[in-house]
């Protein structure tokens, strides 16, 4: 897992909770790299789901909420690092359709060896987002965040349907987006 | 105590996590510069397959280079062995021909004619295929000049017509009122158009061929459009789509039956197009078909090299006829030259006045009623020029008023509508013959000698031969030829040679020079040759006719240059 998403989640338990917090569990959980981490390194990830866990554990927040509201966190910090893939992008949809085949692309350009999940795309109707995530890692509630801070970000109201499709693995999950009405 | 060391912890993490990532910068560094090298030897090696390639090109290029120069050479001694045996069995086939008929002998006169046929065919089967290797080999040469549509076309008419009569097909000339003149290469014009004629002459029996000439398009992009229409057995689309390609025929069978090796149609495109314009076909089976000739009236871009006035340029004695007419320019544009002369064309006063002092013609005609400047005030000017005062001018106009011209200095008078033949007579005064004039023949060939020394003695001219260069100089400095007929191809000393002789020395410099060749000569020589020599024949493929009429031309200049230089008073009166 990319170094960035570490030092994302720790600087959010620092901002959201206190340092405090962000030093315990560091020091608590049982990690590799020490709670070193770097944007430009890569980590595994069950360095992450160890350090959820702790959070979970120093604060009594369930662990599926804490990794939804990281994923919302971390795609309001794309916009902030990565502005160029937002150019001439003016609604989520377009954007959650862009992921597989333009900007994960261009992350595979500067990390060969990063190791992505794949995010199928379907329009099913008009007004709906079928999106298919699958990964060997189960961070499916990691994307749905991410996914939900893109309709943020754009400001827009969607319903979101989730479907785990890997008997609560959280490896493979659809999630089916509905338009609630035409955008204002 | 426990928030310092919580502070120390985090510092500890923050300096690990920086060298961490300083690591990584200097790996990445190290990677970025290792790629770089890599594309650099990259870069180097194919800069040395670069090279390393075009030295091959180029070799290649060389090799080529060669090889097509090797095969010039060879086109060109070839033919200039082909021609020569040639030139003697049609030259000996014509004389016997003549000779036949003239001692009642006509039972000979098929199988000479025969001979002549095949002779004639024969060369020009080497003729064709020589033209098209010079065409691909891209040695084939436009020398452009200016001439008379209507003469030319009247030319090639006087060639045709025997042939359409022989399958008993009509044939027409529908020229457009006016077509005036054109800048292009007349020889290839003049053969395209013989080529179609032919081939409808030869596709058609019992029919009627057409020929039809007309001027198109604006004042920039003026063409010449030609139009060749047969009633003969006509083509399937089939046929026509391999028509212009070299060695093919609308199909086999018509080699068999019709002759012929399919060479003149790819010629004729490659002409066509070499000229700036193209020859298209439309054909219907069993109905007839219609080939249209576009080409534009001047050739595009004179190239630097190309000599002003070309070898093989006119040298017959020049008529200027002045008239607003188009008629008139028609007619005596066709007439006289079908009599030897060359027609320059003037449509008005100005304009005669500018050509008679650039062309300097032998005679001039000219109309009395034209609008601007009459023919009286073109008559005053005239004589009034001390370099135009001795050319003869007579007045042609529907005006009777004879005492007036005779006054102005009009040398003689003719109303309209001419009398061909009476012109003819009138332009013959000033253009008498001098048999006293003699004509050198230099050719190392015996019976070349012959064929040409045969006709020209015939018709009352006295004849002088040299066996060779050496030889003619030593001919010239006995004596004075009015005209020198000089092969190029000689053992010893060639043709190059002898007028390189002939312009060093001032006694010689003047004398005219006709160059009758086998040889096939490349853009250098012509160059080389323009300037130097009059006219430049192909052994074989000229008219004799011709040739007597050229020579006739030539003397008749001389002599008129002669007078006008010695004694300018005493013959105009």
């Amino acid at each position: 897992m990319k170094g960035m998403v570490f030092t994302e989640f720790l600087e959010m338990v620092e901002d959201k909770f206190s340092p405090e917090i962000a030093d315990r569990i560091i020091e608590r959980a049982n990690l590799q790299s020490g709670g070193i981490y770097t944007t430009v390194g890569t980590y595994d990830h069950r360095e992450m789901i160890e350090l959820v866990s702790c959070l979970s554990d120093e604060t009594g927040v369930p662990l599926t909420e804490l990794v939804r509201s990281f994923g919302i966190y971390l795609f309001s910090r794309f916009h902030v690092m990565f502005p160029s893939y937002f150019n001439g992008i003016s609604s989520s949809f377009e954007f959650l359709q862009k992921v597989e085949d333009y900007i994960h692309v261009e992350v595979r350009k500067l990390y060969p060896e990063a190791e992505l999940p794949s995010f199928a795309c379907d329009t099913p109707a008009p007004g709906c987002l079928s999106l298919t995530y699958r990964s060997a890692r189960p961070f499916a509630v990691l994307a749905e965040g991410l996914i939900r801070g893109c309709i943020d970000h754009y400001a827009e109201a969607v319903d979101i349907e989730i479907e785990d499709l890997s008997g609560g693995m959280g490896t493979t999950a659809r999630f089916l987006l509905t338009m609630r009405d035409a955008p204002p | 105590v426990s928030e310092v060391e919580q502070l120390k912890r985090r510092l500890e993490r923050e300096r690990q996590a920086r060298k961490a990532a300083e690591a990584i910068a200097e790996q990445k560094t190290r990677e970025i510069y290792e790629a770089n090298t890599r594309l650099q030897r990259l870069n180097d090696h194919l800069e040395d397959l670069v090279q390393q390639r075009t030295a091959e090109l180029a070799a290649a290029r060389d090799e080529a280079v060669q090889a097509s120069q090797a095969k010039s050479s060879f086109l060109a001694s070839m033919s200039h062995e082909l021609r020569t045996p040639l030139n003697a069995i049609i030259g000996y086939s014509e004389m016997l021909l003549e000779q036949a008929d003239e001692a009642g002998q006509g039972d000979l006169v098929p199988d000479l004619d025969k001979i002549r046929t095949a002779g004639k065919h024969l060369l020009g089967l080497i003729n064709d295929i020589l033209d098209l290797s010079k065409v691909e080999a891209g040695k084939m040469d436009v020398l452009v000049e200016e001439f008379d549509v209507a003469t030319m076309l009247a030319n090639v008419r006087a060639t045709i017509e025997p042939l359409m009569a022989k399958n008993g097909n009509s044939f027409e000339v529908r020229c457009a009122p006016y077509l005036g003149t054109m800048r292009s290469d007349q020889v290839k014009v003049r053969q395209s158009l013989f080529n179609l004629l032919s081939n409808a002459a030869k596709f058609t029996k019992q029919g009627r061929v057409t020929l039809e000439a007309r001027r198109l398009g604006g004042h920039d992009d003026e063409q010449l459009e030609l139009q060749v229409a047969d009633t003969g057995i006509g083509m399937t689309p089939a046929q026509v789509g391999r028509l212009f390609q070299a060695f093919s025929q609308a199909d086999a069978s018509t080699s068999r039956n019709y002759g012929g090796t399919g060479l003149g149609l790819a010629i004729t495109r490659h002409f066509c197009r070499m000229l700036g314009g193209d020859v298209v076909v439309e054909s219907e089976h069993g109905k007839g078909s219609t080939f249209t000739i576009t080409l534009p009236v001047a050739v595009g871009q004179a190239r630097e090299d190309r000599p002003e006035r070309p070898v093989g340029g006119d040298t017959r004695a020049t008529v200027l006829v002045i008239d607003d007419e188009h008629a008139t320019h028609d007619f005596l544009g066709r007439e006289l030259d079908a009599r030897g002369y060359r027609v320059v064309h003037a449509s008005g006063g100005l304009e005669g006045l500018r050509l008679a002092r650039e062309v300097r013609p032998d005679a001039i005609t000219l109309d009395i009623i034209m609008p601007e400047m009459d023919g009286w005030a073109v008559l005053r000017e005239l004589k009034a020029d001390p370099a135009l005062r001795d050319t003869p001018v007579v007045l042609v106009t529907i005006l009777g008023d004879r005492e007036m011209g005779y006054a102005l200095g009009a040398a003689d008078f003719l109303t309209k509508p001419i009398d061909a033949d009476m012109l003819a007579r009138v332009l013959g005064r000033y253009h008498a013959r001098d048999s006293q004039a003699e004509i050198l023949i230099v050719d190392d060939d015996p019976i070349t000698r012959d064929v040409v020394r045969r006709p020209l003695a015939k018709a009352g001219w006295s004849v002088g031969e040299a066996a060779g260069g050496r030889e003619g100089l030593a001919y010239l400095a006995r004596s004075q030829p009015a005209v020198v007929l000089l092969d190029l191809m000689m053992p010893g000393m060639d043709g190059f040679e002898v007028l390189e002789r002939m312009r060093d020395e001032k006694a010689w410099r003047d004398i005219p020079v006709i160059v009758i060749t086998a040889k096939d000569l490349d853009r250098e020589e012509l160059a080389w040759l323009n300037g130097r020599v009059e006219k430049v024949f192909q052994k074989g493929a000229y008219d004799r006719a011709e040739l007597l009429r050229i020579i006739d031309g030539m003397i008749a200049r001389r002599m008129a240059e002669a007078r006008a230089g010695k004694q300018p008073a005493a013959d105009t009166a």
